[in-house]
């Protein structure tokens, strides 16, 4: 089989991260990989020369404005969006990782041969409308991440929370596949646009058999997404798997799934009105319910990394809320909103690693007094954690403020008060970082540990903290560049919405 | 320089940023260098402001730009200085060198980042006194609380991160639900300015109007801060350093008056008009209730925060009357507050660095042994007292004076009310002065006041003096200060269609027939001529 220039130009944004992914566990067949700095470096290396050429590739696309496309794989502007999304997160993660497992003492290869697939399938879960891609892009970067999240094997807790998210995952898999399954037995076509004109034209849209299959499907997009009530497995997964990884999860799952559940529901659905709307106001509902739920828990919480789980479950429910404003500027302002919160949450567990809190030591009592010790870290977790709350002149209120707009303007003011209440009860919770870094002091006893260790030395995790900052702020001051240079044109040209 | 020429505004809001950037920068060894630089840098900011204003009083200086449209809302980036915001502008271009001056010595650790944040403070309070669009004076709105935060929480008092968590998150809460209504009225007319804005509620259903009106009101209420949503005040004055204390009460608060002169009346004035009622009781609580509790305080420092609010309650009070002295005579006592709160609050933190104290029990006899520090106390309690020849009994007088004369049915009944506060007001800072200053001195070893054998040195003197002086200068010669907000302020109330009786007092000439044909005019028109003396004080 001979492949056109145009379809190599699709599968080459997927085919170099797949192919570092099979070359990395040669190297890592090396005794001496946890203890060789060559050999590390070698299989870093190879990482982010898979990623960066990866990215390199779909800024070129991007430039030209050309959409090629490999059978059911469309590689168009969304999905160059998608991959360039996915690689930051990924070289952020891998940069970060250089540094975390040094400290954690456990360097294994195979962790970022999974994190390469886990992108791979990222990339091809979000360029698709075709239900068995589609299936087939969602097993091939969950199967990853459920081992990556247990990588660390020394220590119980982390198979604890591997084992659960697989299991979790695997039940939010099986629905899926069974949403499709129905789809695809009353419609006879697995191509999910065609399959819809066909249900309509055969007027089955409001058919029982049809709602069940679009709410599985629904169902194994916010599994991913980790809306209420298919959230409990985050918090648990994040706690268990290293930082990077548990940034890397927060950003690209939610992220992928969002621009794929926005292909699928209002895109391929679109012709079945009546199916969007009721999914529409089930997501009206649940992104309510994950507001509450998130933005509550979150308070309590007194461990980090459990704390940014409920954030992150927060944010599900601010993304959430743009489809139930369901505008094309709605749409805009989510991926907006995905723009910056990579930025934001991959800065934040960054500062995880570049603070050197290592295992289980990630209560806030072990940030305390850092933010004076390492003033730079300082200020971006203040650039973060404002961010997040949506404090303004930061990237994230411009997020905000994009999807509460549309929401007001569409009539959903109500729930627009609930999602500005939602964020004043957020601003406890990350403020609560910020008391813990600058307005308390170290205890004695922290102070008399910290003086036993030796320094912390996380150069590339900084490195990647920094550029998540500078990402903020360009939210916060170049907003127009951003929302019409880079979201705007991947719906404009990726969906055709927004003519 | 051509750029300077065209652009001062812009450099008044945003130089304090770069240079306090670039104080955070400097590393903490430095912090001696970072202050004197601070304080310069904002010496010459004031040089400059008043340079430019001043000579500019005639016509407002107006920036206006097209930023940026983001989904569909076009924001402007939009500066003014005029009649209604000139004097809050110097005021905080004035206080801020004059704080910096005056809390030299408080802080003993991270003095090169407080003095940055406080830059950065001063671009944030400045940017929301001259922004005319309503998205822009959002971001400065929100984006103020970030360097108070952290004011508060790193170098205030045991309680300082409740209290910054407190300041925080009340303020937040109030101008989130703000931003809703911002939303939904830009929605209507398609921007933020505020004009647009305005003729775009005007046609909404009058029940959305009063919404609107009441999602601005509680957000600027916040600020003010107005009874019943004042308690965030007492904690964040208490618990924050002097110099946070000062900036609180000297600018920030003024912004919730001047957010419902600049923006809420303007834009809703029938909803405004409907509500004066409510914001008049409210008022009216406040001063009777801030003197109240002020006067059971045993804490100095709070008692001042107290007294703060009772004087903001008379701010809202004049705005709710309705009337151009009324209104003339709010944004005085912005401005009076600003200079005798402030001073007050930089007293009171003169006598803490000394004594390690602020319990009034602790102290007695301090004028034997502070002479002239008791003359500054004596002279800053009775303007805050509201003596004649002082500014405050001209701000309160102008105030009680339109609300009397409000032609509001309830006018009456509450300015005799508001009255009794400023009765309250000489017995709360009174009885406190006495317990001070005059009886014998407390010998007790724990009290810290032995600590007190060093009276005002030149610095101190230096920082209270143009104070004192401002104070006398309002009370004999408010003209100055309010000569320039008269027109823009009774162009307001027209288009508020407030009845033309309550324009009466200022205007008699103009205004005298047209008060004839309404009858309660006319009995408002009788009462005015005992105001005669005071109208003619302002022109």
């Amino acid at each position: 089989m001979s492949l056109t220039p145009s379809q190599w130009a699709a599968l080459l944004p997927l085919i170099f991260p797949a192919l570092g992914a099979c070359l990395i566990p040669l190297m890592a067949l090396d005794k001496d990989q946890a203890t060789s700095k060559a050999i590390r470096g070698v299989m870093y290396g190879t990482a982010l020369l898979a990623v960066g050429a990866s990215f390199w590739y779909l800024t070129d696309l991007w430039t030209t404005g050309a959409q090629p496309s490999f059978y059911q794989l469309r590689m168009d502007r969304l999905a160059q969006f998608t991959g360039i999304f996915v690689g930051v997160a990924a070289a952020m993660t891998i940069l970060q990782s250089w540094d975390h497992f040094h400290q954690e003492g456990w360097v294994k290869g195979e962790t970022l041969s999974l994190l390469l697939f886990s992108v791979t399938g990222m990339m091809l879960f979000a360029s698709t409308t075709n239900f068995v891609t589609l299936f087939l892009g969602l097993e091939l970067f969950s199967l990853p991440l459920y081992a990556m999240v247990g990588t660390v094997r020394a220590r119980s807790e982390s198979a604890e929370g591997g084992m659960k998210y697989f299991l979790t995952g695997a039940v939010a898999s099986s629905c899926f596949l069974m949403g499709g399954v129905l789809i695809y037995g009353l419609s006879g076509t697995f191509e999910l646009s065609a399959a819809a004109l066909t249900l309509q034209h055969n007027g089955l849209a409001l058919d029982p058999l049809v709602l069940a299959g679009a709410a599985l499907l629904l169902l194994g997009f916010l599994f991913k997404v980790s809306a209420v009530p298919f959230h409990q497995w985050t918090p648990d997964a994040y706690e268990a798997s290293p930082h990077p990884i548990a940034g890397f999860m927060s950003v690209a799952t939610k992220g992928v799934a969002i621009i794929a559940l926005m292909r699928v529901f209002p895109g391929s659905f679109a012709p079945l009105g009546a199916v969007g709307v009721k999914m529409q106001s089930v997501l009206a509902l649940l992104a309510l319910a994950t507001l509450v739920v998130g933005n509550l828990t979150a308070l309590v919480q007194t461990n980090v990394k459990r704390m940014l789980a409920y954030s992150s479950i927060s944010h599900a429910g601010y993304l959430l809320l743009g489809f139930v404003a369901g505008t094309p500027a709605a749409y805009n302002g989510m991926l907006y909103y995905l723009v910056i919160y990579l930025a934001m949450n991959m800065g934040a567990f960054g500062l995880l690693t570049a603070f050197g809190l290592v295992g289980e030591k990630t209560t806030f009592d072990d940030l305390r007094g850092l933010g004076w010790k390492r003033p730079a870290m300082g200020i971006c977790a203040a650039i973060f954690m404002l961010s997040l709350a949506g404090i303004p002149p930061f990237g994230g209120f411009y997020g905000k403020y994009m999807i509460f707009k549309e929401l007001v303007g569409t009539g959903h003011v109500g729930m627009a008060i609930v999602g500005v209440i939602a964020s004043l009860v957020s601003a406890y919770y990350y403020l609560r970082f910020l008391v813990a870094l600058f307005l308390q002091s170290p205890s004695a006893e922290a102070e008399r540990l910290a003086s036993d260790r030796p320094l912390v030395h996380a150069p590339l995790a900084g490195a990647t903290v920094l550029v998540a900052a500078l990402i903020v702020l360009a939210g916060g001051f170049l907003q127009t560049f951003l929302a019409d240079g880079f979201t705007r044109r991947a719906l404009v040209d990726g969906l055709g919405l927004l003519r | 320089m051509t750029w300077l020429n065209s652009h001062p505004l812009t450099f008044l809001v945003f130089a304090p940023t770069l240079l306090g950037l670039l104080l955070m920068l400097l590393p903490q060894t430095l912090g001696r260098l970072a202050r004197m630089l601070g304080f310069m840098g904002a010496l010459a900011f004031f040089a400059l402001s008043l340079s430019w204003l001043l000579g500019h009083t005639g016509s407002p200086i107006v920036e206006r730009a097209p930023w940026f449209t983001l989904v569909g809302l076009p924001v402007d980036y939009a500066l003014a200085v005029d009649g209604l915001n000139f004097w809050l502008v110097i005021l905080t271009t004035f206080l801020v060198p004059l704080t910096m001056l005056g809390t030299w010595d408080s802080l003993k650790d991270r003095i090169g980042t407080f003095a940055g944040l406080f830059l950065l403070l001063e671009t944030g309070m400045l940017g929301a006194l001259m922004a005319q669009d309503l998205f822009f004076f959002y971001l400065f709105w929100e984006a103020m609380l970030i360097p108070m935060y952290f004011m508060i929480g790193v170098w205030g008092g045991d309680e300082r991160r409740y209290a910054a968590n407190k300041f925080f998150l009340y303020t937040l809460g109030g101008s989130l639900l703000w931003l809703v209504a911002l939303l939904y009225l830009a929605n209507k007319a398609g921007g933020f300015n505020p004009a647009l804005m305005g003729q775009a509620a005007s046609a909404l259903p009058f029940g959305v109007q009063c919404w609107l009106f009441v999602a601005f009101a509680v957000a600027f209420a916040i600020k003010v801060p107005l009874f019943p949503l004042h308690t965030w005040l007492p904690d964040a004055h208490v618990q924050a350093p002097t110099a946070g204390s000062v900036i609180l009460a000297g600018v920030l608060l003024k912004l919730g008056g001047y957010g419902f002169l600049r923006f809420a009346i303007p834009m809703f004035p029938s909803a405004a008009m409907h509500y004066a009622k409510p914001i008049a009781i409210l008022s009216v609580i406040a001063i009777v209730y801030g003197a109240l509790v002020a006067m059971v305080q045993r804490d100095i420092k709070k008692l001042v925060a107290y007294s703060s609010v009772s004087h903001m309650g008379f701010v809202m009070l004049g705005l709710a009357s309705f009337t151009v002295i009324g209104t003339q005579g709010a944004i005085l006592q912005m401005l009076n507050h600003g200079i005798s709160t402030g001073a007050l609050f930089l007293l009171v933190g003169m006598i803490y660095d000394r004594a390690h104290t602020r319990q009034i029990a602790d102290f007695g006899g301090v004028a034997v042994k502070m002479p002239v520090f008791t003359g500054f106390f004596l002279v800053v309690t009775l303007s805050s007292i509201g003596l004649p020849l002082t500014n405050g009994f001209v701000g309160e007088f102008w105030i009680l004076n339109g609300t009397f004369l409000s032609g509001f049915p309830w006018g009456r009944l509450y300015a005799c009310l508001a009255t009794s506060g400023v009765l309250l007001g000489a017995v709360y800072m009174l009885w406190m002065f006495k317990r001070v200053f005059w009886g014998p001195e407390n010998k007790d070893e724990h009290s810290g006041t032995h600590h007190l054998h060093s009276d005002l040195n030149a610095r101190e003197v230096a920082v209270l003096l143009p104070l004192v002086v401002l104070i006398i200068w309002m009370g004999i010669h408010p003209k100055t200060f309010v000569a320039i907000s008269e027109a823009p302020v009774t162009a307001l109330l027209a288009e508020a269609k407030a009845p033309a009786v309550r324009t009466f007092v200022l205007k008699p000439a103009v205004h005298e027939p047209a008060a004839h044909e309404a009858p309660a005019g006319h009995e408002a028109a009788h009462e005015a001529h005992a105001a005669q003396p005071a109208a003619h004080e302002v022109h």
